[in-house]
């Protein structure tokens, strides 16, 4: 059987400050997942803020998996996760005064 | 369609709740992808921010198990999943997806689906109108017109319950995108403009909490040949069709032949509204 896989972009049009998450993601199908993160516009200094995983029993409580994407000066950052349940999304918060437009992709694999 | 057809139709749980037209175009039951369903975006040219704002973030689809905080997974009409659309949290946000493919006859076609929609199940209330509307469209296109029948069920507006199906034929206005006068956009989907169909007022099964599903049939048919729509049906309820027409638009450059599907949800409260797919089937004539 071939893997299915599917990437959905979770976050493209909001300007994020402050503390943010992106929209819950269902995602139980897939048994691994990579979040990217790529950052289209930045103001202020974000390099060294970390973008939490979250996982989630419903989708509407939530919980730090453990694994983050750190951004950096480069363009695009990233990480891997596994054993996620049913539901993920990125939260986080910017330093006061800074902001970003990212495009948030969730590469999901079966 | 010929008896011994339709035999081996019902002869199969996945096509005999069906009535499709000889051809099946395609048939998605969400268990094995979400088979060519994405999330709609508007045309842009240099830089996203070129997009009309209401096409900028339309969210994209889900393989969903329909799975809740009291109950678990309640699983898809068939199988365990079907295709999920979400808003965000806020009144009027609406998430929209597509599937894009072009048309070999110009004849009949029939769209059938299985569907239900709810609130997200933030509250520990009825919640019976905060989702304001679910809707089917096509985009369509031959050699002199755009056209694009639109029909949505109206559950609710500003917090009072309507429950019943419109049309919209009303144009939105075009706007040029970019620098090249090589794109425009119009936001098809504003909420002015909407009519009524005739007496097509329709309680459907919401069944008293937002974790409970129960699936709707759905049927549209419309005629590429004479550009008109044909047939509207929800569950029972086969709708009078006087004076219910498509949104028309002199054919646009590089559409040919086009025979677009889209659903979509709208919330009408800050809290994010789900539709459901369990299954789309779409059948021509020829």
């Amino acid at each position: 059987m071939l893997r299915e896989n599917y990437t959905a972009i979770v976050e493209r049009s909001e300007a994020l400050l402050g503390s943010f998450a992106t929209e819950p993601y269902e995602c139980g199908w897939a048994g691994e997942a990579i979040f990217f993160v790529r950052i289209l516009e930045r103001v202020g200094e974000i390099e060294g803020v970390k973008l939490n995983v979250q996982i989630s029993p419903d989708g509407i409580r939530w919980c730090d998996e453990g694994m983050s994407v750190t951004l950096g000066e480069e363009e695009v950052a990233f990480c891997k996760v596994g054993h996620f349940g049913n539901w993920l999304r990125l939260a986080g918060t910017l330093p006061e005064g800074a902001s970003m437009k990212a495009i948030i992709a969730l590469s999901l694999k079966a | 369609m010929p008896d011994q057809a339709r035999a081996i139709l019902n002869a199969d749980p996945r096509f005999s709740r069906f009535d499709p037209l000889p051809r099946i175009i395609y048939h998605d039951d969400f268990n094995s992808g979400l088979r060519g369903w994405v999330e709609l975006i508007g045309n842009y040219e240099h830089s996203l921010d070129s997009m009309l704002p209401q096409y900028a973030d339309m969210r994209p689809p889900m393989l969903s198990s329909g799975t809740h905080w009291d109950t678990g997974t309640h699983g898809a009409m068939q199988g365990t999943y079907s295709m999920k659309l979400a808003t965000r949290a806020r009144a009027g946000d609406i998430s929209v997806s597509i599937k894009r493919v072009t048309w070999r006859h110009r004849g009949p076609i029939r769209l059938e689906a299985y569907f239900t929609f709810k609130p997200e199940a933030s509250e520990l209330q009825l919640s019976v109108n905060d989702v304001r509307a679910v809707g089917v469209l096509f985009d369509l296109q031959d050699e002199e017109y755009r056209w694009m029948p639109h029909w949505r069920y109206l559950n609710a507006l500003s917090g009072e319950p309507v429950r019943s199906w419109q049309f919209k034929r009303e144009r939105e206005p075009f706007h040029d995108i970019g620098d090249r006068a090589e794109t425009v956009s119009h936001f098809h989907l504003a909420p002015t403009g909407w009519e009524d169909v005739p007496d097509s007022g329709q309680i459907l099964c919401y069944n008293e909490v937002a974790t409970k599903f129960n699936w709707y049939y759905l049927r549209m048919d419309v005629d590429l040949a004479s550009r008109q729509i044909t047939h509207l049906q929800c569950n029972d309820r086969i709708h009078d069709l006087t004076g219910v027409g498509p949104m028309m638009i002199p054919a646009m450059p590089n559409l040919d032949c086009m025979l677009n599907v889209a659903f979509w949800v709208e919330t009408d409260v800050d809290k994010r509204a789900f539709l459901y797919v369990d299954s789309v089937l779409l059948s021509g004539d020829w």
